[in-house]
């Protein structure tokens, strides 16, 4: 990997997590998406994206509600990519050394929830003296630049000396462990389904995740005939709903959001 | 209002909107939240709003950087609201400040709530498990086709949501609330999001036994001629449910994470777990 390459992914970084424009946090800060990006940078993109939708499957249903960040995907996806490239090692692998890095990138986010409100006091001030014009500064420009700093570096310092590294460990490291990092990465992505059925695992629509198993499992389908499937079965159901209950006028309060 | 001119114009309207889709968390942060972005919205009407009163128009960016926290494209119907009730204000009608604000902080939570849900829950989770089928076959366009669904839906739907807000006010929006509609959306989604994670199991999650009884006569493997004859892919499925299990009994994603790690060497060192 070249400097260039390495202060490449730190940029990928700091704008999948910075919140710069193109709604990063539901896009650009998928693993998805930025592994994509990160083998567009390191020349092999469809490894990329393959090795970015695996590590993925963990992050399904991760949920950033009231400001919590509970593991940094974007992170995870440009390092273990990156390590999977440099490194040759195949998805389940990759996997099991992005989870911890994911861990670690948080550090990140909530040193800017905690500096942010150093800027926010500018922009009382901006306020104060009827300087309008000057509150994108604190609310745009002065954040960003600090967001930079603290992701561009340590990013690209870590893509750039992780990857020979990885390299190295992955020779030492004889068949037995590299068998442990698969098994862990065959079992992680039900973490990922887990957490998304936290929110939506609820009443009647339980027996529909049976349904979608035994279905997928012996017809083979890929997710996107089932997508479909899974729509209908959605609409069905609110009309076999709908004419029940008809008369009754109260709808379930909803209120167990988290 | 509708017969009466408006004070600030679509160019405005359009240039605030696109300040609250793009920078609303360029400073988040613990104090505000989202507090200053709110204020940065209202720049551009500041330039319109109280030309010759200065001291209102200071009191108004004063309130409009106060906390605020909601879910970006769900909540942006409020901003559209609020901007509309500032422009009432600013004409002479008697609202008082703080009825704005409260109307503001009361919204964000059942926003944010049915936002995150329906946004972090199921729509991302579904459209993902898509892309994640469709790229891991081969092909890098299931992740550009998940980036640009996604960018299009966010955008779009948060153009109508803050226009709608503008032109209803705040009336219709709570109205729309009362009605129980996003319940039902909601409802629907469920099903239809635990059906797509039924079929995720089965494809990406892979836990397989190797272990084979040796007898003097025949091998008997685990897998093959048990696991597999009762349901493929059943112990994979156990498993996400036990770990949902967990989970609902109030166990940290990190621990999940530790419990993994320590059946992955446990199971992958004695060679009774492989993929």
């Amino acid at each position: 990997m070249s400097v260039l390459q390495a202060f490449l992914c730190g940029v990928l970084y700091y704008l999948a997590i910075g919140n710069m424009p193109f709604v990063g946090l539901w896009t650009l800060q998928r693993p998805l998406v930025c592994g994509l990006l990160t083998g567009v940078i390191l020349g092999h993109p469809l490894i990329g994206a393959m090795t970015g939708a695996s590590i993925n499957l963990v992050y399904l249903g991760f949920i950033s509600a009231g400001g919590s960040m509970p593991a940094d995907m974007a992170l995870s996806g440009i390092l273990g990519t990156a390590f999977a490239i440099t490194g040759h090692l195949d998805a389940k692998t990759a996997l099991s050394l992005a989870v911890p890095i994911g861990l670690l990138g948080t550090i990140v986010w909530y040193a800017r929830m905690t500096y942010g409100s150093i800027f926010t006091h500018l922009a009382d001030r901006y306020i104060e003296k009827e300087q309008y014009n000057k509150i994108w500064r604190a609310n745009v420009l002065y954040p960003q630049l600090v967001t930079a700093i603290i992701t561009i570096i340590p990013c690209g310092i870590a893509a750039y000396f992780g990857a020979s590294y990885i390299n190295g460990l992955v020779k030492v490291l004889g068949g037995t462990v590299l068998n442990i990092f698969k098994v862990i990465g065959g079992m992680i992505p039900a973490l990922g389904v887990a957490i998304t059925l936290q929110y939506i695992y609820k009443d009647d629509a339980k027996v529909f995740l049976f349904l979608g198993f035994v279905l997928a499992t012996y017809s083979k389908l890929g997710l996107l005939p089932l997508g479909v499937i899974a729509g209908l079965a959605a609409i069905i159901y609110m009309q076999v709903i709908g004419s029940k209950n008809k008369n009754e006028v109260s709808f379930e309060d909803g209120g167990d959001y988290e | 209002m509708n017969k009466e001119k408006s004070l600030i114009s679509k160019k405005d309207l359009v240039k605030s909107w696109l300040i609250w889709e793009n920078f609303p968390q360029t400073c988040y942060n613990y104090e505000r939240m989202m507090g200053q972005a709110v204020a940065h919205v209202f720049v551009p009407a500041s330039r319109k709003f109280y030309q010759n009163d200065p001291a209102k128009k200071k009191e108004m960016m004063k309130r409009e950087i106060e906390f605020f926290n909601v879910h970006v494209e769900f909540g942006s119907v409020i901003i559209g609201m609020i901007i509309a009730m500032e422009e009432q204000k600013a004409k002479g009608k008697e609202i008082p400040g703080e009825f704005i604000t409260s109307l503001k902080t009361s919204m964000m939570g059942p926003l944010s709530g049915v936002g995150d849900t329906i946004y972090q829950g199921v729509l991302i989770p579904i459209l993902l498990a898509i892309c994640i089928d469709i790229t891991l076959k081969g092909t890098i366009w299931g992740a550009i086709l998940y980036f640009v669904l996604m960018f299009a839906f966010s955008w779009i739907f948060s153009y109508a949501n803050f226009m709608f807000g503008y032109r209803a006010g705040a009336e219709a929006v709570m109205d729309f609330l009362e009605k129980g509609i996003l319940n039902k959306i909601l409802k629907g989604a469920e099903v239809m999001g635990c059906m797509v994670m039924g079929g995720l199991v089965s494809s990406y999650v892979k836990i397989t036994v190797p272990l084979k009884i040796v007898t003097s006569t025949q091998t008997f493997s685990i897998q093959k001629q048990f696991l597999d004859v009762l349901m493929p892919n059943i112990l994979p499925f156990c498993f996400t449910l036990l770990i949902l299990f967990l989970l609902k009994r109030g166990w940290h994603s990190l621990k999940v994470i530790g419990l993994i790690i320590v059946i992955g060497i446990l199971g992958g060192l004695f060679g009774i777990l492989g993929v």
